[in-house]
């Protein structure tokens, strides 16, 4: 029995409290306020949740996310094979060195990691800098992907693909600036007041950051084949 | 109390202080999960009241009530009081009160964790679902084009907020549960709730993205949802009344799901109920837990059950009925699996059981029409029809209200230390109960006259006058019904403050670990100890103990023989 072995300690601390805690029951409507605070401090400092509670949450957040971009991945496709006008965009060459950027973040913060199961706290930092850095030149080349359709007259609402181009490209950089937003977190962080620890932090951020990646190469191979 | 506000200021926020930090930013899940009660309790009756304004409109056209007559009359309000009572209730009340109100009280206390996995995101989904309802009921005051606009950005927070939830939900029934509560030892309730979580963390998504591409193309003239490709190269007469098949496609597979997000913490709450109320534990409970995935599950795959007349392959309607009558079979699993429960069972019949009792009576006679309207030769001539309005009160709208009414009766002891009124809840009970079937039931006629008025010849003009009646009659019992609760609600808020009090942790007589602790609850839930659980949620019954049943977290050990209760004996500290 997995319990069994807690008992000992919890026999202590009723001991400890004994005196404060042994009222009557709080009066309806101040349940949350207890009836001594010194009890709820030790109550509090004592239950920890359990620490796998993040990659847990990014993992079903991560299913979620998918979610949502099967939604319009399966509008894009149902709406491109019963369209007999489709009016095909041409994708921005820049798009392919983007490819490539996002591809070597996810390296990068590979490297990153290794480098924090070695103890190594300068070349950790040194490449999850980098990693973010490649992030945001993604996000900038992104950018840039946009000008050049802009500049050659393709708006969002000009047809059904340049819509979907827009938005998979527009709702897969929010995503993704979320990710930017943990490396930085990450890398600029004070870990000592926080409740995850670095390598915790950086493992679910490397979950989410590949995500992003392998998230990218499916929607760019949706709008090149859905031409 | 003095010196609480100093020594406390080094551990989370100080409940003692202001309003501000005890209502608005407290992070506690019994005050985030009352709070949603309360916003349930508001979008019902504002509900409630549209619903009523409707039905008088439908039944006497002519008449023209004081004060709203300055709304207007015009089809745009008719349309935008029926989204709206709509919107309400299915988001803010079937959504947001057994998973999002129930749930975020009772799921920590039911597995032995004393918060939720993420407190923070927990109140900001709350604020968010305060936005979107705040947004939702902006919309009946302002023009119809922004008010469409600002109805689709309400839902669209609310599906954020609901994800945010999901996911809260789901991280914490997977690692937060206490040592020793092993998945099959989880109560059903709790199992409900997590797969709702999972359920909802994947279809909210899909109305997200659907909510997206919708105001894509309000706001930036996009052409996401066109008209049906094929009908768009037909003369123009055609078209008006087509309708955008690839939005029809995300929103019912939302929908559809929708209804099991409504029905699957229901099927928990009554089953719960069922099984304390009979005293004898859940008939075949891992069949139940199989059910419920399986109403999950199935809920994925139906959404074409509502788009068989909207032009789709010819060969999958036939698919879709197959599989929305297969829906069936976990449904007839739980009800037998309630009624082996009640089976020789000493029921005890207070106003919860009642409530649960009435849940299974309209489960039962809502979903009978359904299987009328699974099949898709009836479906695709009937739809749209009173025969589905009256089917899907029945069984998504009414049922549910009657699982959270009855749940609320339940825990209210536990969540106020207070009983609700016994009499006046009975008397309550009642006539919602007479009501409701007086309202829906005439609907499934009105749906199956107006079906046959395709039938030429002289019955027309008696069918008619028939159906004109029963709309009169439909409108009388609602009145009567929106009446009826009145009473609820003085019973509710006369209880908060003047109620019988409990001193008894567990009244009821229940196993699971809510009714270990004091009521109300303290701060951080359990006493000094972290709980331990030792069994099944369900042990009612057993032969050779003190008392007809054990809690989850008396060890085998502790279990008393003879006099006494176990339950005391533990919360005293041994």
């Amino acid at each position: 029995m997995p319990g069994t072995t807690a008992f000992p300690d919890e026999e202590i601390i009723i001991e400890d409290i004994g005196g404060g805690g042994g009222g009557p029951p709080p009066p309806p409507g101040g349940g949350d306020d207890g009836d001594g605070g010194g009890d709820d401090r030790n109550r509090r400092r004592k239950w920890t949740p359990s620490p796998k509670r993040y990659s847990t949450a990014i993992t079903i957040g991560i299913v979620s996310i998918l979610m949502f971009f099967m939604a319009l991945a399966s509008a894009f496709i149902v709406l491109r094979r019963g369209s007999d006008l489709w009016v095909t965009v041409q994708l921005p060459r820049i798009l392919w060195a983007n490819t490539c950027v996002l591809l070597a973040s996810s390296f990068t913060l590979e490297s990153a990691r290794q480098r924090l199961f070695q103890a190594d706290a300068s070349g950790f930092r040194k490449f999850w800098l980098l990693t973010t850095a490649l992030g945001f030149l993604f996000v900038a080349g992104q950018l840039v992907a946009w000008r050049q359709l802009v500049a050659q007259g393709v708006y969002i609402a000009s047809n059904q693909a340049s819509s979907f181009f827009y938005i998979f490209t527009g709702a897969h950089a929010v995503h993704l600036l979320g990710g930017v937003g943990a490396l930085l977190f990450v890398g600029f962080g004070k870990f000592q007041k926080t409740k995850i620890s670095l390598p915790a932090a950086a493992e679910i951020t490397s979950y989410y950051w590949h995500f992003m990646d392998g998230l990218w190469i499916f929607l760019l191979a949706l709008l090149y084949l859905g031409k | 109390m003095a010196n609480d506000g100093s020594s406390g200021a080094n551990y989370q926020k100080s409940p003692q202080t202001g309003f501000l930090s005890r209502h608005v930013f407290n992070t506690n899940h019994k005050t985030i999960g009352l709070n949603y009660l309360w916003l349930a309790l508001f979008s019902v009756f504002l509900g409630m009241a549209m619903s009523l304004l409707m039905r008088i409109h439908l039944a006497w056209p002519d008449l023209h009530l004081p004060l709203l007559s300055s709304l207007g009359y015009s089809p745009d309000r008719f349309a935008a009081l029926t989204t709206l009572h709509g919107s309400l209730m299915v988001f803010l009340v079937l959504t947001a009160a057994p998973q999002a109100g129930f749930g975020n009280y009772f799921l920590p206390l039911q597995i032995g964790a004393r918060e939720m996995a993420f407190p923070t995101l927990n109140l900001l989904a709350f604020w968010a679902t305060v936005a979107s309802l705040l947004g939702l009921t902006t919309t009946f005051l302002i023009p119809p084009r922004p008010a469409i606009t600002l109805w689709i950005v309400s839902v669209a927070i609310f599906c954020a907020a609901s994800l945010l939830n999901a996911l809260n939900f789901s991280v914490t029934t997977i690692d937060l549960r206490a040592p020793g509560m092993t998945l099959p030892r989880l109560p059903l309730t709790v199992w409900a709730w997590f797969i709702n979580a999972i359920l909802s963390a994947l279809i909210f998504s899909i109305l997200l993205a659907a909510c997206v591409c919708l105001l894509s193309d309000r706001l930036l003239s996009t052409h996401f949802f066109p008209l049906l490709n094929f009908i768009a190269n037909q003369p123009p007469g055609i078209i008006a009344n087509a309708v955008p098949i690839v939005w029809q496609r995300l929103f019912w597979f939302f929908a559809q799901a929708e209804v099991y997000v409504a029905m699957l913490p229901s099927f928990g709450l009554i089953t719960h109920l069922v099984s304390t109320f009979s005293r004898r534990p859940v008939w075949k409970e891992r069949l139940v837990v199989l059910a419920l995935c399986a109403v999950g599950l199935f809920g994925f795959c139906v959404w074409g059950q509502h788009m068989f007349s909207s032009g789709m392959n010819p060969f999958s309607p036939l698919v879709f009925s197959l599989l929305a009558s297969s829906l069936g079979l976990p449904a007839t699993i739980l009800l037998i699996s309630w009624f082996g429960t009640l089976w020789n069972a000493r029921v005890q019949l207070n106003t919860a059981m009642l409530f649960a009792l009435g849940f299974i009576s309209l489960f039962l006679s809502g979903g009978l029409s359904g299987i009328f309207l699974a099949r898709h030769d009836l479906a695709a001539a009937a739809v749209s029809d009173d025969f589905v309005t009256g089917h899907f009160h029945l069984v998504m709208g009414v049922a549910a209200t009657f699982a959270i009414l009855g749940a609320l009766f339940f825990w209210f002891p536990k969540m106020f230390g207070r009983r609700l009124n016994e009499t006046l809840g009975k008397i309550h009970f009642w006539l919602t109960f007479a009501g409701v079937y007086c309202v829906f039931m005439p609907m499934h006629w009105l749906g199956l006259i107006s079906h046959s008025r395709i039938l030429s010849g002289s019955g027309l003009a008696s069918l008619t006058a028939a159906g004109s009646a029963m709309h009169s009659f439909i409108t009388v019992a609602i009145l009567l019904t929106v009446f009826a609760q009145g009473l609820f609600l003085i019973n509710f808020l006369w209880s908060i403050f003047h109620g019988e009090k409990v001193l008894d942790c567990n009244p009821w007589r229940a196993t699971t670990l809510e009714w270990s602790v004091p009521s109300p609850p303290p701060a951080g839930d359990f006493g000094p100890a972290d709980p331990v659980v030792y069994r099944g949620a369900y042990e009612f019954g057993v032969p050779d103990v003190a008392e007809d049943f054990v809690p989850q977290h008396i060890a085998p050990e502790q279990v008393v023989k003879a006099k006494g209760s176990p339950v005391r004996k533990i919360i005293s500290g041994k």
